[in-house]
C-alpha cells in the first residue's frame, strides 16, 4: 500500500516532470507558431505595403541598402550597419524607432504611416522572436485565418481577387465597409406613421441621446424663402409670401404641403435640381484642353435632365439611361425592324430615330463630360485617359466610389480590386465617342437657330473674306517670284514639294504682322465653319466598336466609322501602376465584386458581363441601377439629402469608403435608400417628405446656442435648420428675378449672359491661336434667363459664377464650396453687372410703387420677403433722399459696346506683338440694359438702395 | 464701366480674371482651413505659418516662358548641332514626323562671370558678373507632355491633367503669407492668358484662399477693385456705413453669434482697405528713375516683362508670398532667330534688374527666383509648309532652366544633355523632383504637406519625389 503509494507519488512526480516538460516545449512551440502566425497575417502585409516599395525592389533600386524581403537582411540592416530587428528586442534595432518616426520617418508620407496598433504589431512580432516561416507555411497559415471571415482584427470582404494574396485575405473594419453591406431599413418603425415622422423619430433618437433640444418650427416668412430656394433656386416673390402667410394662419400644416405640392409641379423644380447632377457629372459646353473645342448641342443633355427631374423620371432608368440609352435605342430600332442589324447601323449612320430612342441617345451625354482632347497625345494614351475617366466619374457619380485609386494597384482602404477596377474599363472598352445625327425633338427648343446661324456666318464670312486678301497678296508675290526666276506659277500646295531654291520663300509677300493675321484668319475660318455643326439634328453620344481610330486632331470631328478591317482583337489587361506597357493579367468586363451583387447570376463567374462588343454597358448599367445595389441607393437619397440640408447624411457623397466621412444616422439613410426602391425611385416623393418633417421645417437659430458650441458643434443632429449661402445661380438668377429682369427659357441653344466685358473680351490662347471674344446675346429677353440656360467654356468661366463657387468642371463637385472671399464684395458693390440690375430694379420700384417710402416697402418685400422696420424705413428713406443731391452732382457717362476690336497676340514667328482686328456684330444693334446715365438722379439714388439690399447678409443667406 | 474711346479696346495686355482669392478673414467658413499639419488656423488661411524646418528661402519668384525655350539657343551649347545643321536627321524625339533635319543655333555662346556659366550672345544683360555669377543652370529636368497646355499644368500643378494646386497655391497653403491685406499668390500675365489658362494657379481641391490672384499690370489691377466713375470713396464710404447698419440689425433678430455673418460684414471693410493698398502696390511711380530705367519701363521692348518684374520685387518686399510671371512668344517651331532674339531681349534686361536688385536690397538670400518654360525644344525640325523651316518642335526628355538666391547654388551648371540636346542624360530628374526641390528650399517636406482630398492625403509630388541636392548650396 505505501509503497504502491510511493510508487504512485514517484510516477506522478515522474509524469508531472514530463508533463512540465513536454508543456514548457509545447508552449515554446505554440508561441513560435503564433509569432508566424502574426507575421504571417499581420507584419508581413505591413512591410510589403509600407515598407517594399523602396525597400524590397531589385539590388539597385533598394533605398539606403535596407531590405525587408527577408529576414536575414532586416537582422543585417541597412547602410548605417545597426541591425533593424534584434528578435526578442523589440528597443533594440532601428526598425521600430524608424516607423514611430523618432529617427528616419518610415515610411516617409503622411499617408502611408503606420497607425499605433501596427507599430504594437511589429514590436510584438519583434519581442516574440521575428519568425519568419516559409512561403508554404505562410500560405498554411493564411489558409487557416480565411476559414474564420470575421474575426477580432476585422472581417474579409470577398472579391474577385487583389494581385497579392495579402491583399485578398486582408482584413477590414466592419464599420469601414457599412457602404458595401446591403441596406438594412430599421425595423422597429410605427408602420402607421408616415415617412416624415420616421425621419423625425430617427433623427430624435440621436438628439435624445445628446439630450439636446430642437429650436422650434421657423416661421412662415423664412419657410416659404427655404422651400423656394431650395426647389427653385428663386426667391418667392411677395404675393406668394403673402398667400402663403394667409395659407399658414389657417391650417399651418396644410399650407406647407401645398406649397411644397406646388414648387415640385413647377418647372422651376427641374432648373435647379438639373444643377446639382451638372455638379456631380461636370457640364460643360466645351471640351476643355488645348483647343476647348466646342461639344455641339451638348445643351439637349442640359435639357434631358431638367426634363428628367420635371418628370420625375425614376432614377433606376435615369442611370441606365445616361450609362448605355444607345444600346437601348439600338435594342429599339432592331425591335422596329424585325431584328434586322443592317437597319440598326443605318439608323447609327442616318438618324432615324424615334423621339423616345433619341431621348435615350441624348442621355450618353453623360459620357461625354469629361475634358478630352488628344492633341499632340498618342492614340492608345489618349483613349486611355478618356477610358479611365469614365470608369471614375461613373464610380462617383452613381455608386460614391473613388475608382481612381484602383487604376494603379489594388484599393489601399476598400476592397475594389484593381482587377474590378479594369473589369468595369473593359466594360467601357467598346464604347467609342461620337457625334451622332439625331432629330431634334419636339420639346427641345430650337429657338434663335435662324439668328445665331446668320452671327455665325457672318463671322464666317469675315474670315474668309480676311484670309483670301492674305492669301492673294502672298500669291501676287510668289507669281512675281517664279516670273523673275523664269518658272512656272505653282500655288502653294503644289509648290509644298518642290526643293527650297525652286520656288519662294514660304510666307513671300506678306509682312511678319501678316504673316501672323493669317494663321489667325486660318483658325478663325475652320472654328466658324465648324460652329456652324450647332444647328445640325446631331447629339453628343457614343456607339460601340470594337476598334476605331481617331485623328490626331481627332476631337475636332468625332463621327461614327467604318470598323477598322483589321482590328486587333480587343483583350482588356489589368495594367500594372497604370501603364499602359505594363501588362497583368488578362480580365473580362465586369463590375465590382465586393458587393455580392451578381451581374449575371448562376453564371461561372457572376461578377463578368458579357464580352460581346454590344451589351457591356447595359449590363453594367443595370447592376448599377439594381434594387439590391446598396451603393446606388445610397448615394441617391444622400445627395438628396445633402441638398436638402446642405450635408449628406453621409458627408462625403462621392465617397461611400473607408476614407470618407461615416454617416451620421446610418438607419435613416438606410430607411430612406429602401423606401424610394420601395416606391418606384421617385425623387419628388423623396423631396416631399423630406420636407415634410420636422427636421426640414426647424429654425435655423439654435435654441440653446452655448451648448450646442460644446455638444454638437458641427450641427450634425440636425437640432436646428443649417442656413446657407445662394450659390452662384440662385445669385445670379434671383437678382433677376428681384429686378424683374428674369425671362423664362424652354431651354435650347446656350444663352450668353453679359458677363464682365474685360474677360470676355480677353485674349486667351488655345492650340494655335487665340481663341474668338466672347459676346453676349443680343437682347436682354435672350441673355437673362437663368443661369443653367448659360453657355459654359471651359477655359473661359463667368467670373461672377465662379466668384461664387460654380464648381470647376474638371473634377466632379460633391459638395460647394461657399467660402467667402473679399473679391466677392468686389463684384457685389462695384461691377458693371450689378450696376445694371441695381437700375434696373429702381425702375422696376418706380413702376410700381409710390411714394418713396412704398418703393421702400417694396423693395424689401421682395428682397427679403418682409416690410422694412420703422427705423429701416427712416434710414433707407434719408439715405435715398441724400443720395439724390449727391447724384445731381455726379453724372455718369454713357457705355458704349465695341462692334470691333483690336487685339494683340505675341507671335512666334517673330517673337513680336502684332495686332489684329475681329468684329463684334452682336453690338452693332445691341440692346443693352439701361445704363446709369440714361436715368435720372432720383433712379440712381434709389438704385444705390437696391444695391445695398442685394449686398446683405439677409439677402446672402438662405434662412 | 467701360470706357470705350479712351481705351480703345485695344485688349491683350493682360486684363484680369475674376476668380480671385484674397484675404479672408472667414476661418469659420473655411471648413478645411486648418494647416498642414492639421493646428487650427483661427487668423485665417493665409496667416503666416512657420516652415517645417529652417527654409532657404521665404519667397518665389517665378518667371514662366511659355511656349518653351529652347536649351540650346538659350543656355546650353551644342556645337555639334552647328556641324550637322540641316543634314537629315533620325531623331524620334518630339512629336513631328516624316523627313527631319537638324537645325543649328542661330546663335553664338560665350561663357560669363567667374563662375563661366554658358550663355548664348543674345543674353546682354544677364552676362553681366554680379548677375551671372548668381545663376545656377540646370539641364537636367524631363517633362513628359509635349503639348503646351498638359505641359503648362504639368508644370504649374505636378499633374498634366489639370485642376490641380499650383505650387504657388501649395506654398502658401504651407507657409500663409506675409501680409494679410494683400493675396498671397499673385499672377500676371503678358498678353493673352497661357494655353489651359487659370487652370495654371488654381488652388484645385485646395481652399479658395489659395488660388493664384491674377493682378494686370495697367488699368484696374483687380476685376471690379474700382467703383464706377461716378460713385466716389466718400460715395462707397456712406454705402457701407449703411450696409453695416443693416448687417447688424439682421444679425441682432437673429439672437445668435454667426462667425459667418460677421466676418462676411468685415470682408467688405477689407475690400473698402483695399482699394487703395492695391493701386499704391503698383504704383511705380514710387520708384526711382533709375529703377525704372533699369527694369527697362523706358524701352518699348522691355516694358511689360520690366513692369511686372519691379512690381514681383515691390509685392515680395510686401509680403507677397509666390509671384509668377508668364512670358509667350517662344514657340518658335519657324524663324527661330527672330523669335527667340525678340523674346530673350523682351526678358534679358528685366531679369537681370530683377535680380541685381534683390541683390543691392539683401533681398535674394530669401527670394528663389527661378526662369524655366514647360518644356525644351528638338534639335530638329520637320519640313513646314514644305521649305526647310529653321525651328525646332516640342521636346520633354531635354529642357533648361535658370535659378537664382533662395539656397541654391549660384554659379553652377548642373545636370546636362547629350551632344544634341535631345535628352537629359546627367541629374536627370522629373518635374515632380523638381518640385519637391523647391519646397523643400521653402521649408516644406512634399511628403507633409497634404491635403485630404478625394479618399487620400494629396501631394504636389502626387506620389512623392526627391530633393535634387545637386542644386542646393
Amino acid at each position: 500500500m505505501s509503497s504502491f503509494r510511493l510508487s504512485t507519488v514517484l510516477l506522478l512526480a515522474v509524469l508531472l516532470l514530463a508533463r512540465a516538460t513536454t508543456g514548457h516545449a509545447d508552449e515554446a512551440k505554440e508561441a513560435n507558431e503564433a509569432n508566424e502566425r502574426l507575421f504571417t497575417l499581420k507584419v508581413l502585409p505591413l512591410l510589403k505595403d509600407k515598407c517594399a516599395g523602396c525597400h524590397g525592389g531589385a539590388a539597385e533600386d533598394i533605398k539606403g541598402e535596407f531590405s525587408v524581403l527577408s529576414r536575414a537582411e532586416l537582422l543585417r540592416g541597412g547602410e548605417s550597419g545597426e541591425a533593424a530587428v534584434v528578435p526578442g528586442h523589440a528597443d533594440e534595432g532601428t526598425l521600430l524607432e524608424a516607423i514611430r518616426w523618432e529617427s528616419w520617418e518610415m515610411p516617409p508620407k503622411e499617408n502611408d504611416r503606420l497607425s499605433d496598433q501596427q507599430i504594437a504589431v511589429i514590436s510584438r512580432w519583434i519581442d516574440g522572436g521575428a519568425a519568419w516561416p516559409d512561403p508554404k507555411a505562410q500560405q498554411r497559415y493564411r489558409e487557416e485565418a480565411e476559414k474564420e471571415l470575421v474575426n477580432e482584427d476585422g472581417m474579409i470582404a470577398s472579391t474577385s481577387g487583389g494581385t497579392s494574396a495579402e491583399w485578398t485575405s486582408r482584413r477590414y473594419q466592419p464599420e469601414d465597409l457599412w457602404a458595401f453591406q446591403a441596406v438594412q431599413p430599421p425595423s422597429d418603425l410605427d408602420p402607421q406613421a408616415a415617412p416624415s415622422q420616421h425621419i423625425d423619430t430617427l433623427l430624435q433618437r440621436r438628439l435624445d441621446k445628446a439630450g439636446i433640444e430642437a429650436a422650434p418650427r421657423a416661421d412662415a416668412a423664412a419657410l416659404i424663402r427655404r422651400a423656394t430656394y431650395d426647389l427653385h433656386g428663386l426667391p418667392p416673390t411677395p404675393e406668394e409670401v403673402a398667400a402663403f402667410e394667409q395659407a399658414w394662419q389657417q391650417t399651418p400644416d396644410r399650407a406647407w404641403q401645398d406649397l411644397i405640392d406646388r414648387l415640385l409641379e413647377s418647372p422651376r423644380y427641374g432648373e435647379r435640381w438639373a444643377r446639382h447632377w451638372m455638379d456631380v457629372t461636370r457640364y460643360a459646353d466645351t471640351g476643355g484642353m488645348a483647343n476647348d473645342f466646342e461639344r455641339s448641342n451638348l445643351w439637349r443633355y442640359r435639357d434631358y435632365l431638367i426634363r428628367a427631374f420635371n418628370n420625375d423620371k425614376p432614377y433606376n432608368e435615369f442611370v441606365v439611361e445616361q450609362l448605355a440609352g444607345d444600346e437601348l435605342a439600338d435594342a429599339s430600332v432592331r425591335e422596329r425592324h424585325q431584328g434586322d442589324e443592317a437597319a440598326v447601323r443605318r439608323a447609327r449612320l442616318e438618324g432615324d430615330y424615334t423621339p423616345e430612342e433619341t431621348e435615350w441617345l441624348i442621355a450618353t451625354g453623360f459620357l461625354r463630360l469629361g475634358p478630352w482632347d488628344n492633341a499632340m497625345i498618342d492614340a492608345d494614351e489618349a483613349r486611355q485617359i478618356y477610358l479611365d475617366d469614365v470608369v471614375n466619374i461613373t464610380g462617383q457619380t452613381f455608386l460614391a466610389t473613388t475608382m481612381r485609386c484602383c487604376k494603379c494597384h489594388d484599393h489601399k482602404f476598400d476592397p475594389i480590386p484593381t482587377r474590378d477596377y479594369y473589369r468595369m474599363y473593359a466594360a467601357f472598352a467598346t464604347t467609342h465617342m461620337a457625334e451622332r445625327p439625331a432629330p431634334f425633338l419636339e420639346v427641345e427648343s430650337r429657338e434663335g437657330f435662324d439668328q445665331g446661324r446668320a452671327h455665325v456666318r457672318r463671322l464666317l464670312d469675315f474670315a474668309q473674306a480676311e484670309k483670301n486678301r492674305l492669301v492673294e497678296k502672298r500669291e501676287a508675290a510668289a507669281r512675281e517670284w517664279f516670273e523673275k526666276h523664269d518658272l512656272p506659277y505653282k500655288n502653294e500646295q503644289q509648290r509644298k514639294s518642290l526643293p527650297d531654291e525652286q520656288k519662294p520663300p514660304r510666307h513671300v509677300g506678306l509682312t511678319i504682322p501678316e504673316q501672323g493675321q493669317l494663321k489667325v484668319r486660318e483658325q478663325d475660318e475652320w472654328i466658324w465653319q465648324r460652329r456652324l455643326e450647332r444647328y445640325e439634328p446631331m447629339v453628343q453620344s457614343v456607339y460601340n466598336a470594337k476598334a476605331a481610330r481617331i485623328a490626331w486632331n481627332g476631337a475636332r470631328k468625332l463621327r461614327i466609322q467604318k470598323p477598322p478591317k483589321k482590328a486587333q482583337p480587343l483583350v482588356n489587361h489589368i495594367l500594372t501602376g497604370g501603364a499602359l506597357t505594363a501588362l497583368g493579367d488578362v480580365v473580362q468586363p465586369g463590375v465590382l465584386s465586393a458587393l455580392s451583387l451578381p451581374a449575371s447570376p448562376g453564371a461561372e463567374d457572376p461578377y463578368l458581363v458579357t464580352p460581346d462588343v454590344d451589351g457591356r454597358r447595359l449590363e453594367l448599367a443595370k447592376w448599377i441601377a439594381h434594387r439590391d445595389n446598396p451603393l446606388t441607393t445610397r448615394a441617391i437619397v444622400n445627395r438628396i439629402w445633402q441638398y436638402h440640408f446642405g450635408k449628406g447624411l453621409a458627408a462625403n457623397a462621392n465617397n461611400f469608403g473607408a476614407k470618407g466621412a461615416k454617416p451620421t444616422h446610418p438607419e435613416l439613410l438606410d430607411y430612406l435608400a429602401d423606401d424610394f426602391v420601395r416606391h418606384g425611385w421617385k425623387m419628388k416623393r423623396l423631396h416631399r417628405y423630406i420636407m415634410l418633417s420636422d427636421a426640414y421645417q426647424r429654425a435655423s437659430v439654435p435654441a440653446d446656442q452655448e451648448r450646442l458650441q460644446l455638444e454638437d458643434p458641427n450641427n450634425e443632429l440636425l437640432s436646428y435648420f443649417p442656413p446657407r449661402r445662394l450659390t452662384a445661380e440662385e445669385l445670379r438668377d434671383g437678382i433677376l428675378a428681384i429686378t424683374g429682369e428674369l425671362t423664362p427659357s424652354r431651354g435650347g441653344l446656350p444663352i450668353m449672359p453679359e458677363i464682365n466685358m474685360e474677360v470676355a473680351l480677353q485674349p486667351r490662347m488655345i492650340q494655335f491661336s487665340l481663341a474668338p471674344a466672347y459676346q453676349p446675346s443680343r437682347s436682354p429677353q435672350q441673355r437673362n434667363r437663368r443661369t443653367i440656360y448659360a453657355y459654359h467654356v471651359r477655359g473661359q468661366a463667368d467670373p461672377f459664377t465662379q466668384l461664387f463657387n460654380q464648381p470647376n468642371p474638371n473634377e466632379s463637385c460633391e459638395r460647394r464650396e461657399s467660402a467667402a472671399v473679399t473679391p466677392q464684395a468686389f463684384t457685389l458693390m462695384n461691377s458693371d453687372m450689378i450696376t445694371d440690375r441695381s437700375i434696373a430694379f429702381a425702375l422696376r420700384l418706380q413702376r410700381e410703387a409710390e411714394p418713396l417710402e412704398q418703393q421702400i416697402q417694396r423693395a424689401f418685400q421682395l428682397v427679403f420677403s418682409r416690410d422694412a422696420s420703422p427705423t429701416q424705413l427712416r434710414d433707407m428713406k434719408t439715405y435715398v433722399r441724400d443720395m439724390v443731391s449727391y447724384h445731381r452732382q455726379h453724372v455718369p457717362e454713357p457705355v458704349e459696346y465695341p462692334a470691333v476690336i483690336t487685339r494683340s497676340l505675341v507671335e512666334e514667328f517673330s517673337g513680336d506683338t502684332f495686332e489684329y482686328t475681329e468684329i463684334l456684330p452682336v453690338f452693332e444693334d445691341y440692346v443693352a440694359d439701361t445704363k446709369p446715365a440714361e436715368v435720372s438722379a432720383e433712379t440712381r439714388a434709389l438704385a444705390d438702395m437696391c444695391l445695398l439690399l442685394l449686398n446683405t447678409n439677409e439677402f446672402l443667406y438662405v434662412p | 464701366m467701360m470706357d470705350a474711346t479712351r481705351r480703345g479696346f485695344l485688349y491683350g495686355l493682360g486684363a484680369t480674371l475674376g476668380s480671385v482669392a484674397l484675404t479672408d478673414l472667414l476661418a469659420a467658413e473655411a471648413s478645411s482651413g486648418a494647416g498642414p499639419s492639421g493646428e487650427a488656423t483661427s487668423q485665417g488661411p493665409l496667416a503666416s505659418k512657420p516652415p517645417m524646418f529652417p527654409a532657404r528661402a521665404k519667397n518665389v519668384i517665378m518667371l514662366f516662358m511659355e511656349g518653351g525655350p529652347g536649351h540650346m539657343d538659350t543656355f546650353d551649347p551644342k556645337p555639334e548641332l552647328t556641324r550637322l545643321h540641316k543634314q537629315e536627321s533620325k531623331l524620334t524625339a518630339g512629336q513631328e514626323t516624316g523627313f527631319k533635319f537638324f537645325v543649328g543655333s542661330p546663335f553664338g555662346f560665350r561663357k560669363v562671370g567667374q563662375s563661366g556659366i554658358e550663355m548664348c550672345d543674345q543674353w546682354v544683360h544677364l552676362a553681366d558678373p554680379y548677375v551671372a555669377d548668381e545663376l545656377c543652370n540646370y539641364r537636367g529636368c524631363q517633362a513628359e507632355s509635349l503639348n503646351h497646355p498638359e505641359a503648362l499644368f504639368h508644370m504649374n500643378t505636378g499633374s498634366r491633367l489639370g485642376g490641380d494646386p499650383a505650387l504657388g497655391a501649395w506654398t502658401t497653403y504651407g507657409l500663409g503669407s506675409e501680409n494679410q491685406n494683400l493675396p498671397g499668390y499673385v499672377v500676371m500675365t503678358e498678353l493673352a492668358l497661357p494655353q489651359g489658362g487659370a487652370g495654371n494657379w488654381s488652388n484645385g481641391f485646395l481652399p479658395p484662399h489659395y488660388q493664384g490672384t491674377r493682378l494686370r499690370p495697367e488699368g484696374s489691377p483687380l476685376l471690379d477693385l474700382a467703383s464706377p466713375s461716378f460713385k466716389t470713396r466718400q460715395h462707397q464710404r456712406r454705402a457701407l456705413d449703411e450696409l453695416a447698419r443693416l448687417n447688424r440689425s439682421h444679425l441682432e433678430s437673429l439672437g445668435a453669434e454667426d462667425q459667418r455673418l460677421m466676418a462676411r460684414m468685415e470682408s467688405y471693410e477689407l475690400a473698402y482697405r483695399m482699394q487703395t493698398e492695391v493701386p499704391d502696390l503698383i504704383d511705380l511711380s514710387k520708384e526711382s528713375q533709375q529703377t525704372q530705367e533699369m527694369y527697362g519701363l523706358d524701352q518699348s521692348e522691355t516694358a511689360t516683362f520690366g513692369r511686372q518684374c519691379l512690381m514681383a520685387r515691390r509685392m515680395v518686399e510686401s509680403g507677397v508670398r509666390f509671384v509668377q510671371i508668364f512670358s509667350g512668344g517662344w514657340d518658335s517651331h519657324d524663324y527661330l532667330e527672330r523669335g527667340h532674339t525678340s523674346r530673350i531681349k523682351s526678358v534679358d534686361k528685366p531679369m537681370a534688374a530683377l535680380i541685381r536688385d534683390l541683390k543691392q536690397r539683401g533681398m535674394l538670400e530669401d527670394t528663389l527666383v527661378i526662369w524655366t518654360g514647360e518644356f525644351g525644344r528638338t534639335p530638329d525640325n520637320n519640313k513646314r509648309g514644305g521649305v526647310y523651316s529653321l525651328g525646332r518642335g516640342h521636346n520633354n526628355q531635354a529642357m533648361t532652366m535658370l535659378m537664382a538666391g533662395g539656397g541654391v547654388k549660384p554659379g553652377a551648371i548642373v545636370g546636362g544633355t547629350d551632344e544634341l540636346g535631345s535628352s537629359a542624360v546627367e541629374c536627370v530628374h522629373p518635374i515632380r523632383d523638381l518640385h519637391v526641390t523647391l519646397l523643400h528650399l521653402l521649408g516644406l517636406d512634399d511628403n507633409k504637406l497634404t491635403y485630404f482630398h478625394a479618399g487620400r492625403y494629396k501631394q504636389l509630388s502626387q506620389f512623392g519625389g526627391q530633393v535634387i541636392q545637386e542644386l542646393i548650396a
